[in-house]
């Protein structure tokens, strides 16, 4: 490589160097075409998940013919296009402690690379990364806002050091519910390789004890300046409470991927099937409680749309109660992306509106399930 | 008092409703009671154990004493797991 500093001994480094990148998506996958292009001699691809439509966005190693496939295999397909004379491993694998051990106890990694979308799988690698002596490059990204920071490093801190106490799992938004925009995550997916290239080749100007804030709306780079490790920290401090890897899900109360789970939470007389509702269109009152931005990309007609979180918080109860009151019938369907906001609204109007007259029915599966058994062209996200 | 620059990330932008404002407190502050004025001014609750504090870019811990000038910008971070 020909940039000052780098030079023949650099690619050698390069070359004999090993890393693990955790996660084939918007982080990773800028990550990995440029340290494969880089020539870094190994790299092992970890992810459990298969390529969605809704990923091509911002996991740019993965294409429309690729849809289904598992995405570490997409990406070690491209990857070796891109370079031939590296080793790829792809792990299809949904990390968990057990493994993550059996991983870092058969190659001494130089780097990780944290692409994961989930808090359990953050602290996973943070732990797994300190009890092995082996930097750990994190991203994240969420919105048009991402954080970039190298942990476990020359005496800097870890994640832990940072956050000790995991965000309580209802504050936590995932892309998948949230958005990306594309390029947030490609930005910072880039800057991580970076990282773990200055850290291979050892250069200075590394982001431990940094923390990078990128502002995606406002084009605008912070770096908050850290201390170095806390000496109190439960996993890297001097009298560590943490020495074997945990159980990291109910460490967070979450789940160690971004999935979101079914909930079953009203009785079965008040579900309805997506066939019943389809029938009823036009004729029953239909709530959307998707937020505005939802209903606005796609809704079905004659539906009214009454967000799930100004039914718990503002006037949407009322909205709801002038809707009704309007004719006679009372049966109203509730509908939402997936058919688990429905369902919270009709347990929160049970719990709150008891002497109502309204009969709330929940439309099992919500829109996936209309768009899955009733029509195909009904746009799912 | 003095007044000082909030800049919100991530959640707490989502649950103060906007990215920076302003806030007048006290000069000589810990760090916690500062976490908490800010917290219960701009309803952070469901937040407050996972944020960090910068004050002009430098990370502050809970246990320090902050001495506060008209003008210094204080960042609320809560992590970000999305990738």
């Amino acid at each position: 490589m020909l940039v000052t500093g780098i030079g023949l001994s650099g690619q050698i480094k390069l070359k004999s160097s090993k890393v693990l990148i955790v996660g084939s998506g918007g982080l990773g996958c800028p990550s990995a075409v440029y340290l494969a292009a880089a020539g870094v001699g190994e790299i092992t691809l970890v992810d459990y998940d298969e390529v969605e439509l809704s990923n091509l966005h911002r996991q740019i190693l993965h294409t429309e013919d690729d849809l289904g496939e598992p995405k570490v295999q997409s990406a070690y397909d491209k990857l070796h296009c891109i370079n031939r004379n590296i080793r790829i491993i792809p792990v299809n694998q949904l990390l968990d402690s057990n493994r993550m051990k059996l991983i870092m106890s058969k190659t001494k990694y130089d780097v990780v690379i944290d692409g994961s979308d989930n808090v359990a799988t953050r602290y996973l690698l943070n732990d797994s990364c300190v009890l092995n002596g082996v930097p750990l490059v994190s991203g994240s990204a969420l919105q048009t806002e991402a954080q970039l920071t190298v942990f476990n490093h020359q005496n800097g801190p870890c994640y832990r050091c940072l956050f000790p106490v995991p965000p309580p799992p209802e504050t936590v938004t995932s892309c998948g519910d949230g958005g990306v925009l594309g390029p947030v995550p490609g930005v910072i997916g880039v800057l991580q390789a970076l990282e773990a290239i200055k850290i291979i080749v050892g250069l200075n100007g590394l982001l431990s004890q940094r923390l990078l804030l990128f502002d995606g709306i406002n084009s605008t780079f912070r770096n908050v300046k850290l201390r170095s490790r806390n000496p109190n920290c439960a996993v890297c401090g001097d009298n560590p409470t943490i020495t074997d890897l945990i159980d990291y899900e109910q460490f967070c109360r979450a789940s160690a991927h971004d999935k979101v789970g079914n909930i079953d939470i009203v009785d079965e007389s008040s579900n309805v099937s997506v066939q019943e509702l389809f029938k009823q269109l036009g004729k029953k009152i239909v709530i959307d409680v998707r937020p505005k931005v939802q209903f606005e990309m796609c809704h079905l007609t004659h539906t009214v749309n009454i967000p799930f979180d100004d039914i718990i918080k503002a006037d949407g109860v009322l909205k709801i109660q002038q809707l009704i009151n309007n004719i006679t019938v009372q049966e109203v369907y509730v509908i939402c992306r997936r058919g688990n906001d429905s369902q919270r609204t009709i347990r929160f109007l049970h719990d709150t509106h008891q002497d109502s007259m309204m009969d709330l029915k929940n439309v099992r599966g919500g829109l996936h399930a209309y768009s899955q058994y009733v029509d195909a062209d009904f746009p799912v996200f | 008092m003095v007044k000082v620059k909030l800049l919100f990330f991530a959640r707490a932008r989502e649950l103060a409703g906007r990215s920076e404002d302003f806030i007048t407190i006290p000069e000589k502050i810990t760090c916690v009671e500062l976490l908490e004025i800010i917290v219960k001014e701009r309803s952070l609750q469901e937040i407050q154990n996972s944020i960090i504090l910068s004050i002009n870019e430098q990370l502050y811990h809970t246990d320090d004493i902050v001495n506060l000038r008209e003008g210094d910008e204080i960042a609320v971070i809560p992590p970000l797991s999305g990738g």
